[in-house]
């Protein structure tokens, strides 16, 4: 496991890797139980589908509470595993860079022959791992949630809604440690990252109900995660490519940016 | 002579408008121990990094192994150990699976060797870094800059945190590089440290590089402090005019005097009134400074 930055990246944070595992796949399981009571009780469904419109486009706007999709949609992939992953994603993405540059560990590790443009792409190339990770545990975590409690979703939507969440933290995890690595502050690129997804995710939301707003909601990130509704509709290919070339651009300004500045002291 | 292992010619260092070094024109010969000798702040770690290439200089430029430091970086590091000032090692690893990550991202490293030399210097691999002391730290960080026999050794402040007793076999680890034919460059702030170790010196001040010299030329010229404690007060003037004295100073029957050179004319002027203790001060850095170069050098920083 210390073969390399990329292993030795996952090793670092190995304890931490299996507790989100163990949390995630909890999680989803012990929401997806609440399936059955909510079809049942569609006194819930009406009160949500009476929220004021300002709440409900905070929720995400979604209407549908009893329906399988629309179900797992608000309770998973609305805000709580966003919410979760996005988490971890800053969190890696702070720490790999800039987290060792800050605590002065870069200094020796660059007196190795390794360049940073590998030290940058192995660290991402940790992080991508590490989510794809959760990610699965998620998958399976569902698939095991919808088998339990008779939730009617096809595996498929299921993968294209994870799917689509794994970009979106890979894109936000990328900005993140590419921020770090452009500045080697960590904690400025928590900051600006934690600032542009909740931005984006109000935005995303504002727009759902708000007609005036419609045209700027290609400028959130959570947009191109959740616009096309891929747990309903699949996935959305165009939207995958917004999210994949945005990271692909901040890792890209992260390199370069990266290899030109000074290492902190 | 063959083409010096470090050239820098006017290395220049600016963080914003405060000077890190400035116009640093260095050159150390293939086998040399050199000693970069200075304050905390002079400039030494600055000039490390840029040879390291994890900074950049604002002007001029450093060759190293006859490479360009910045572009040729990679293949500078691949010959090259390097001791940063301040160690931060991964904590959560053994030290022995500290140094196998490092050997991983190097090729060829003679495990005997490594153990070797984990052995003289006493140091427990097995132990989570963690859990050392500060100077068994800094015994891991010496271990992985000699590890794959580096051409040139960079050590900045490598005595840091280690007892007399490792000091010593750190000293003799630099001898046998230099006998094998390796080049040692090393900051310090010690002098005592320098002129036992190193060929020649160059001392920098202020971010500059202010008198390199050979260790030998350096002793000749050394500064010693003196300080008498006489039964009663006595007169400064029989001192003050004695041949290398350069400072007097009286503390009523306490007489603090500044030699350079033989101390014998001040020990023979001394005994002829009642002398009640007498110490003999080992100078610091920043007096040799002040008497050799003087005070008004420092305005830019």
């Amino acid at each position: 496991m210390l073969r390399n930055i990329f292993l030795k990246s996952l090793r670092d944070r190995i304890w931490s890797l299996l507790a989100w595992s163990a949390g995630i796949a909890a999680l989803v399981i012990f929401i997806a139980s609440f399936y059955p009571v909510v079809a049942r009780n569609l006194i819930v469904v009406t009160f949500l589908e009476d929220l004021p419109p300002g709440l409900m486009a905070f929720l995400g706007g979604v209407l549908d509470f009893a329906s399988p999709a629309g179900f797992i949609n608000v309770e998973v992939f609305t805000i709580t595993l966003p919410l979760v992953l996005l988490i971890f994603a800053i969190s890696f993405g702070a720490a790999v860079i800039a987290g060792e540059e800050q605590r002065g560990a870069l200094d020796l590790l660059l007196a190795n022959p390794v360049s940073r443009t590998r030290v940058l792409l192995e660290s991402f190339g940790a992080l991508v791992a590490a989510l794809a990770l959760l990610c699965l545990v998620l998958w399976d975590g569902l698939a095991i949630g919808i088998k339990l409690f008779n939730i009617d979703l096809p595996l498929g939507n299921i993968t294209a809604g994870v799917f689509s969440l794994f970009l979106l933290t890979v894109a936000m995890g990328a900005l993140t440690l590419a921020l770090g690595a452009a500045t080697g502050n960590p904690r400025l690129a928590v900051g600006v990252t934690t600032v542009v997804a909740i931005a984006s995710y109000l935005l995303n939301s504002a727009a759902h109900t708000v007609k005036n707003m419609e045209p700027f909601r290609n400028l959130s990130v959570f947009y191109y995660y959740s616009g096309a509704e891929p747990l309903r509709n699949g996935l959305n290919w165009g939207h995958a490519g917004v999210l994949v070339g945005l990271t692909a651009l901040f890792i890209l300004v992260g390199l370069v940016s990266f290899n030109r500045r000074d290492i902190r002291v | 002579m063959s083409q010096p292992i470090i050239m820098t010619r006017d290395l220049t260092k600016f963080y914003g408008r405060t000077r890190g070094i400035e116009g640093l024109f260095l050159e150390v010969q293939a086998g040399e121990v050199f000693g970069f000798l200075g304050p905390n702040g002079a400039g030494k770690t600055t000039t490390i990094r840029i040879l390291m290439d994890l900074i950049r200089p604002s002007r001029g430029r450093a060759n190293i192994l006859g490479m360009d430091s910045h572009r040729y970086s990679l293949e500078i590091r691949q010959q090259v150990g390097y001791l940063p000032d301040e160690l931060a090692l991964d904590e959560h690893l053994t030290g022995d699976e500290f140094l196998r990550y490092f050997g991983h991202l190097r090729n060829g490293i003679d495990w005997t060797y490594v153990y070797g030399l984990a052995e003289r210097f006493e140091c427990d691999l097995g132990r989570r870094i963690g859990r050392l002391s500060r100077g068994n730290k800094q015994k891991i960080g010496i271990i992985q800059a000699f590890m794959h026999k580096p051409e040139l050794l960079i050590l900045d402040e490598p005595t840091n945190g280690l007892d007399p007793l490792m000091q010593l076999e750190f000293y003799r680890l630099v001898e046998e590089a230099q006998i094998d034919g390796r080049t040692v460059f090393l900051s310090s702030h010690n002098l005592p440290e320098v002129e036992r170790i190193c060929n020649r010196v160059g001392i920098i001040r202020d971010g500059q590089l202010v008198e390199v010299a050979r260790v030998a030329d350096l002793k000749r010229r050394s500064l010693r402090s003196l300080e008498f404690r006489f039964a009663r007060p006595v007169p400064e003037e029989v001192f003050s005019n004695l041949p290398g004295v350069v400072d007097v100073r009286r503390d009523t029957s306490i007489l603090r005097v500044k030699v350079i050179g033989p101390v014998d004319p001040v020990i023979k002027a001394a005994a002829r009134y009642p002398v009640v203790d007498v110490i003999t001060l080992e100078p610091n850095l920043e007096e040799i400074f002040l008497t050799f170069y003087g005070e008004g050098k420092s305005n830019a920083a």
